[in-house]
């Protein structure tokens, strides 16, 4: 599988298209990518609470129904979190997006292998939550058309992004809480829209 | 446990109203369900029925950053299951929430199940520096809420308010 998409190719590629969305990010990987390509006010950074990625970002959402929310996960801190997919379908909201970077390894702390690597399948257990739009991507082609959804149609939805495993390089800026502050500050001044997203 | 005075479940309610907490996450036991029927029946307040309580201190972080204030009702089994998150989110990044946590597992307590973690609760919020009140009848309850909520948001972190039976008269076995 040479032509496997990676998390940072499919970082680029959302990233050139955001103008005023939050993008909430997981610990590890989905943080650090989004940080090295498109460091933003509007980026919600987490370094801890492994598997709140979503909910985080769904607290967001219910807050600022005017905002785009969409959040990065990963499989293996989804998979510690599988009830958020049934409040996220209960709460509806339709501001709200989830993408998850799924390498199928628990790729900060070593490689080791998870459950959609098996027979899981993250897409499929999001439907089962009830959230009807819910998708598994594994080319370029299919993830524009992933992201041309979730940027210009109701949520929620999910997208379950099958990339290849591998670590990203470099350092990582653990400000956390210049980056809170940045955060919830550029929120609050993101003058609220009256167009429905 | 003896009967608590029952309008127990009103004060609660408006300590965190008038605080200006609007959103609302539960996983609700006997005991917070009496709090939630306020909360329910007030067309102000948003209440998200979570599936584990380390869900609502995430939806209700996320919340905060968006600028509401948030309120997590739970047993304190809930407090249990939210420890992590309350410790790598919320202290480590100064994000304040309002927990409401009903007190099993001590005084009259008739489930054998609930002894230990009843008799670790304030162990374990002292151990994460979260400050919390247990007022054991209504006039208590009135002359340290606000000023606990005011506490959590000046130095934007968790605390905690602590229902015992005294208060609330307990489930009966």
């Amino acid at each position: 599988m040479t032509d496997r998409l990676t998390r940072t190719a499919a970082t680029r590629l959302l990233a050139e298209r955001l103008t005023r969305e939050v993008v909430v990010a997981n610990l590890g990987q989905a943080t650090f990518d989004l940080q090295h390509l498109a460091d933003r006010p509007l980026n919600c950074y987490t370094y801890g609470s492994m598997g709140q990625c979503s909910s985080i970002g769904l607290g967001i959402a219910l807050a600022r129904p005017d905002v785009r929310v969409i959040c990065l996960d990963g499989d293996g801190s989804l998979l510690m979190n599988l009830g958020s997919l049934c409040t996220i379908a209960a709460e509806a909201p339709r501001n709200y997006a989830l993408v998850v970077w799924d390498n199928e390894v628990h790729q900060t702390t070593g490689g080791q292998p998870t459950a959609t690597g098996d027979r899981a399948s993250l897409a499929a257990i999001a439907l089962g939550a009830g959230i009807a739009k819910s998708v598994e991507v594994r080319t370029e082609d299919d993830l524009r058309t992933a992201y041309d959804r979730i940027l210009g149609e109701d949520g929620p939805q999910v997208v379950c992004v099958k990339i290849a495993p591998g670590r990203s390089e470099g350092q990582l800026d653990r400000d956390i809480l210049g980056h809170v502050r940045r955060f919830r500050s550029a929120l609050a001044t993101l003058p609220v829209s009256s167009r429905s997203v | 446990m003896g009967m608590g005075d029952p309008s127990w479940s009103k004060h609660v309610a408006d300590v965190l109203r008038r605080n200006g907490i609007r959103v609302f996450a539960t996983v609700p036991d006997y005991i917070v369900t009496q709090v939630l029927e306020h909360l329910w029946a007030d067309p102000e307040c948003r209440v998200v029925t979570v599936t584990r309580e380390e869900e609502g201190v995430g939806l209700l972080s996320g919340a905060w950053l968006a600028g509401q204030r948030g309120a997590l009702l739970m047993q304190n089994s809930g407090l249990g299951n939210s420890i992590n998150a309350l410790a790598s989110l919320n202290v480590a990044s100064q994000i304040p929430i309002v927990l409401v946590v009903s007190h099993r597992g001590d005084l009259g307590e008739f489930n054998p199940a609930q002894v230990p973690m009843g008799q670790a609760t304030g162990a374990l919020l002292d151990a994460l520096g979260i400050r919390y009140i247990r007022p054991g009848a209504i006039a208590e309850l009135e002359t340290q809420g606000d000023g606990l909520i005011k506490l959590a948001y000046m130095r934007s972190l968790p605390v905690a308010i602590v229902l015992p039976a005294e208060l609330t008269g307990g489930k009966q076995g």
